[in-house]
């Protein structure tokens, strides 16, 4: 991998997607907004959780997809 | 005393320390073989490995402890942070760190900065690490005092030392496949306890509501936005910084198996959080924080209040369990430090690994003592302190780490300076409290970021040859 490419690295790519659901949250931070008793910038951190899982598994697949074509 | 209890956690750490007993001649065998298992663990063993090597006293305890004291949004905000730590190392730094050959994060730094630099970080790492211990003996000594019916301080005193034997004992080796058994165990028992809560209050919707009548303020977002969002850096980079979560990684047979074991613990960690967030209703709609003594003993009430005696005995060597393991991977780490990379590498390079192996034994042995002793009055909630050392290790560690795979300018002066400049920044906001609790890295890495990078462009670039290894991190993914 030269060094020029390395912003087309999966890692690199999907720590940018990782960066922009946090700021989302992080920014938006609806605090006054309630669902069931608890504040949105609550549900909105507790659904990153799956997000976070997603990415770990489209990492690993495209990784070895990477792999695969490099054979 | 809780004789169930007491009898199921007894029959628990005594298999516990036969299996570490077992592993000790495995471990022994070869310095490798102690430190990293031999590098031959499957994904299967590797993810529960890696998830109860995460799945800390804290994770549990300390988790929902704070989500009821200060709010659920407080949980799910440790979630956000730690939920994410598996992909977020997996992106940056695991494959290039384990494609760089090394054992451990300060060898890591000797490669790419230097003599100097590898010093420095075995420093903090030993410094982390012995007061990561604090927050675990904390929980091990508030279920030991329930449990046994002793004083919190003669059980933290029992359990870090046992904890500590068991360890030394057995190395990875022993450290690894325990580790199977116990994240198992807290993954079915905080399942079990969180079906039991929601059948007790009929649904999740009927339970918030419950827990909203007994707590008024459990939805709410109660300390200020640095609060939150200091939890979030500290735990988002605590793969990446936790020299024993990386030393994890290496323990896999190949690079597809550490990424594998590194998913499917990011999965079952999920699990934890989403099972803890049903603990914390529990625990709220109880009604009795003003009357514990430690809020962090709110885990335990839930347990005794919804569970019978026998599960409750199953569920307390589960918690001890994660305590456990995550103890013995702290100590692994700052005896690898101190052992390997100090005394091995500047003291006595003709050292046998016999001598090697017993030094890391004597210096894992000191730290629980020091941990010890700073836990029988400890400093702050569990979830605050281990906020504390991954905000420490992040201010330090975090970039001249990063920027040392993805950056070949960064040099050794960089380095230096962005550990020191993080770790010293980060010790004095702890200590002025100018800010909201767990806060400090929001200032503390982005200096060690900018010193990282000032001073490396404002000295000379590192050797040709350095460079060329730069690259070598990124090259060839299968090859490791």
């Amino acid at each position: 991998m030269k060094s020029n490419s390395r912003i087309k690295d999966p890692g690199i790519i999907l720590t940018i997607v990782l960066v922009f659901v946090s700021l989302f949250v992080l920014i938006w931070w609806p605090t006054d907004i309630y669902l069931m008793g608890i504040s949105l910038a609550g549900w909105l951190m507790f659904s990153t959780y799956i997000i976070w899982f997603l990415l770990a598994a489209i990492y690993v697949l495209w990784i070895e997809k990477k792999d695969e074509n490099n054979e | 005393m809780q004789v169930m209890e007491t009898v199921i956690l007894a029959i628990y750490l005594i298999g516990m320390t036969i299996i570490g007993i077992y592993f000790t001649k495995r471990a022994h065998s070869s310095e490798d073989h102690y430190w990293t298992a031999g590098r031959s663990i499957n994904s299967y063993v590797g993810a529960f490995a890696l998830f109860a090597a995460l799945a800390s006293s804290s994770s549990l305890m300390g988790a929902v402890g704070s989500g009821v004291a200060l709010g659920i949004p407080f949980l799910f905000a440790y979630g956000f942070g730690a939920v994410a730590i598996l992909p977020f190392t997996m992106f940056l730094v695991s494959g290039q760190i384990r494609r760089s050959g090394v054992a451990t994060l300060p060898e890591f730094f000797k490669q790419r900065f230097g003599n100097s630099v590898q010093v420095v970080s075995v420093f903090i790492v030993v410094v982390g690490m012995t007061f990561y211990m604090v927050p675990q003996m904390t929980a091990s000594g508030l279920i030991g005092s329930y449990v046994l019916g002793i004083e919190y301080k003669t059980a933290v005193i029992v359990l870090g030392l046992g904890c500590t034997l068991y360890a030394a004992l057995g190395g990875m080796w022993a450290i690894t496949y325990t580790d199977l058994i116990q994240g198992a165990l807290i993954l079915i028992g905080m399942f079990v306890l969180a079906a039991l809560v929601l059948f007790e209050h009929g649904g999740l919707s009927a339970l918030v509501q419950d827990a909203l009548a007994a707590a008024p303020h459990f939805g709410d977002v109660t300390q200020p936005w640095l609060s939150y969002f200091g939890l979030f850096l500290a735990f988002l980079w605590f793969g990446i910084v936790s020299p024993s979560a990386v030393m994890r990684n290496f323990a896999s047979r190949d690079a597809r198996t550490a990424r594998r074991s590194a998913m499917w613990a990011c999965l079952l960690y999920l699990l934890v959080f989403v099972f803890g967030f049903v603990v914390a209703a529990g625990g709220a709609s109880l009604g009795i924080l003003d009357t514990l003594e430690n809020r962090d003993m709110i885990f335990v009430s839930v347990i005794e209040h919804y569970m019978s005696p026998v599960l409750a005995g199953i569920m307390f060597a589960g918690l001890l369990a994660a305590i456990m393991s995550s103890a013995d991977a702290m100590l692994l780490a700052i005896s690898a430090g101190v052992a390997r990379d100090i005394y091995k590498e500047y003291i006595n390079k003709e050292a046998s690994e016999k001598t090697v192996t017993r030094i890391g034994f004597v210096v894992m042995i000191v730290a629980s003592i020091i941990g010890i002793l700073i836990a029988i009055n400890p400093p702050q909630l569990i979830a605050i302190m281990v906020g504390w050392v991954g905000g420490f290790l992040l201010s330090s560690f975090g970039f001249p780490l990063v920027l040392g795979i993805w950056w070949k300018r960064a040099n050794k002066q960089g380095a230096l300076a962005g550990m020191l400049g993080g770790a010293i920044m980060f010790l004095i906001l702890v200590i002025t409290e100018p800010f909201a609790l767990v806060s400090e890295p929001i200032i503390a890495a982005p200096v060690s970021l900018l010193l990282t990078i000032v001073v490396s462009l404002a000295t000379s670039p590192p050797s040709e040859e350095i460079q060329s290894r730069v690259e070598s991190y990124h090259r060839d993914q299968k090859a490791v």
